[in-house]
């Protein structure tokens, strides 16, 4: 059997009284492209936030290619290097350009030379087909550019996993195709992924498997044709018949 | 030389004394709050609904208000109010201070006006009120209520400025404190008990206030 | 007119040397209450505890005091404890312990308004609480600081003129001077408030232009009212 990149193990987490991660448990392994799908408030956000520990949790462990994280122990300012994360509302950084949002991990953390980190953020820049907006500052930029900027700020960092929080939902219409585009190339070229998002096109086409999430919980998991196809539970039967909505109307789009 | 010997204990024998100018500072403070506020909301009006040539007058007066040290005003109302008219210490007092904080208060009341939504005023208008009618109906008391944070703060500022009244040998706290210095010699403690009776008088002030805020809050 | 005039040139020497006092005050009071009041944001936005506490204590007791109490306790005070400050330093050390308060809450009021996104996506590449505000939270933060920031730099030029109260020889202290030589109040106060209108106009648009000079380009086009 392979070696999970990241293992979550029995997670609980609540805001006060309030459940939002029950009993948790998932491994993604190496290549892997996980979606997370389910109803909102059902901690599809603060699952990915836990995994990089920017959320704590309450109980249950989280192990990275192997090794547990105690955050008592283990540096997780290093543990994030190798984690991406790319935020529903970007977050680039504001007062940088494009080149220096994607420049400054790699100078001010992993203490690289300028002239490699120059070099690197360009690459990076270029693999989200940015290169020639390097010079513009988030407020220039559209919101799928800001997001493809954002990729590309976690992808110089080398991480091992890219965790995507909803990256398209902050985004009109028009803008969404190009990044997942990003993100399917991405995923063809290997790049291990947890993807919280409805879009069904990229789940359909990138996602190895599918986890429907409810409260707190996996209700459901398997591959996108058995779970499309196939629901077992009413309650993932039901979400689905709301996503289809939309995703038949999109369909009719493109037939048109 | 220990600030707790017999002259300390004289000086808190003085707060009796002292206590008595709180009825000269607060009355300086309330007067100079009320004219500059009645100046700022003219001003603020001007310059919001105000004839280009309005506008342009009422932003130079509050620029060079706001430019002028409490003291240059203080002293030339003075001079002008002694050559002129006999004005009396507490007025020229209140004057200045309401004149120099006139100028604030029109920022903060502007900001105010200028933050009810134009879509208030139309809806106003769409039933059919007047401008006089849309204003103080409508967007005043909207903007009033924004404004309670800011004029708190500059209602602070000019409780604490009401203390250079004592230049002009009004016996408003401060100038009893220097009285009861000169008597005691104990400066120290003197200025550290007048300065935690500006403390309370400003903490009452600005909760109270607060207080308002939340009672005059509209829910939601 | 002419005679203004002639008053005018014949005291402006006087002016001269009171108005490089002011500025030399503002100066210093400026810069110690900047260095006061930054670390006193970062303390009471970031920090826990009684450090926490104390430095809400001391931004709480200074706002809430008259400024010419802080200056004669300074002045008048500490020399009863035997600390004896002479009149120039004593000014600077009260007005910049009344500026670093005010200067405290506008910095961490900016702090405060750079959204928490900024922090976390810091965070999320591996930085470190510190290297966050560092390069994150803060070269932001003191962009958004420079109206407020420009507005105490007003006051405290404003209030050097109390330091004429404990003799130090600024603008309103040769003010005084020349009127109780010339006996003409009103002249001579209209020409020393003059200087203040336009030293602060010349001030004012000094800092407006460095706000330009640092805005991020498309972002906060004009915070302003």
């Amino acid at each position: 059997m392979t070696k999970s990149i990241v293992s979550i193990r029995n997670l609980h987490k609540s805001y006060g009284k309030v459940p939002v991660l029950n009993d948790f448990s998932l491994d993604v392994y190496p290549n892997e492209v996980v979606v997370v799908i389910g109803p909102s408030g059902t901690g599809k956000s603060t699952l990915l936030r836990c995994i990089n520990y920017l959320t704590p949790f309450d109980s249950g462990e989280i192990h990275l290619d192997g090794q547990k994280i105690d955050p008592r122990k283990t540096n997780l300012n290093h543990v994030r290097q190798q984690i991406g994360m790319v935020f529903q509302d970007f977050n680039l950084f504001n007062h940088m350009s494009a080149f220096h949002n994607v420049a400054v991990g790699l100078v001010k953390v992993k203490r690289v030379n300028r002239g490699e980190a120059r070099s690197r953020a360009l690459d990076e820049l270029e693999r989200v087909g940015m290169l020639q907006y390097k010079d513009q500052y988030p407020a220039e930029l559209s919101g799928g550019q800001k997001q493809r900027v954002a990729i590309a700020r976690a992808l110089a960092m080398n991480p091992k996993i890219m965790l995507f929080d909803e990256p398209t939902s902050a985004l009109d219409p028009e803008l969404i195709e190009e990044v997942l585009a990003v993100m399917k190339s991405l995923a063809a070229a290997g790049m291990t992924m947890v993807v919280v998002s409805h879009e069904m096109s990229f789940a359909r086409e990138a996602a190895d498997r599918i986890v429907f999430m409810d409260q707190g919980a996996i209700a459901e998991m398997g591959s996108p044709s058995e779970l499309f196809a196939n629901p077992h539970k009413e309650r993932t039967r039901q979400f689905l018949s709301k996503l289809g909505y939309r995703e038949n109307e999109r369909k009719d789009e493109s037939d048109g | 030389m220990s600030i707790f010997d017999d002259r300390a204990a004289e000086v808190l024998q003085s707060l009796p004394y002292l206590l008595q100018g709180l009825g000269v500072t607060i009355s300086v403070t309330l007067l100079a709050l009320l004219l500059g506020g009645l100046i700022g909301l003219m001003g603020a009006l001007a310059r919001v609904y105000g004839a280009a040539p309005l506008r342009a007058a009422a932003a130079a007066y509050s620029r060079t208000i706001r430019s002028l040290p409490l003291l240059v005003i203080l002293f030339f109302l003075y001079f002008l109010g002694s050559d002129i008219y006999e004005m009396s210490v507490f007025t020229s007092m209140v004057l200045a201070l309401g004149i120099h904080t006139s100028a604030y208060q029109e920022g903060i009341f502007r900001a105010g006006i200028q933050s009810i939504e134009r879509g208030q005023s139309e809806a106003a208008a769409a039933i059919g009120m007047t401008p006089f009618q849309n204003f103080f109906t409508i967007v005043l008391p909207q903007a009033l209520r924004r404004c309670i944070p800011y004029w708190g703060n500059e209602a602070a500022i000019v409780l604490k400025d009401s203390s250079l009244a004592y230049v002009l040998g009004l016996t408003e706290l401060m100038r009893r404190g220097q009285y009861v210095i000169s008597r005691t010699h104990q400066a120290f403690l003197t200025y550290l008990i007048i300065g935690l009776i500006y403390l309370i008088l400003t903490l009452v002030l600005t909760r109270g206030l607060s207080y308002m805020e939340k009672r005059v809050k509209i829910p939601g | 007119m002419d005679d203004q005039w002639a008053f005018f040139l014949r005291i402006l020497p006087e002016l001269w040397e009171g108005l490089k006092m002011s500025m030399y005050l503002s100066v210093g009071a400026l810069s110690l209450g900047l260095v006061i009041g930054l670390p006193l944001a970062l303390v009471k936005t970031y920090g826990h505890g009684v450090l926490r506490f104390v430095v809400t204590a001391y931004i709480e007791v200074v706002r809430g005091t008259p400024m010419v109490v802080q200056l004669f306790m300074v002045y008048f005070g500490l020399p009863e404890l035997g600390i004896v400050i002479d009149r120039v330093p004593a000014a600077i050390i009260a007005l910049a312990v009344n500026s670093s308060a005010y200067q405290a809450e506008y910095f961490r009021g900016a702090i405060l308004s750079v959204s928490e996104g900024q922090y976390a996506a810091g965070r999320a590449i591996g930085m470190s609480q510190g290297q966050a505000v560092l390069h994150i939270i803060l070269p932001q933060a003191l962009r958004i600081v420079i109206p407020p920031w420009s507005n105490e730099m007003v006051y405290m030029v404003k209030y050097t003129s109390i330091a004429f109260l404990i003799a130090v020889p600024e603008l309103m202290a040769q003010g005084q001077v020349i009127i109780t030589r010339t006996f003409r109040p009103m002249e001579t106060l209209f020409w020393v408030g003059l200087l203040y209108v336009i030293v602060l106009a010349i001030l004012s648009q000094i800092v407006d232009w460095i706000e330009t000079r640092v805005r991020i380009p498309g972002y906060q086009s004009d915070r302003r009212g």
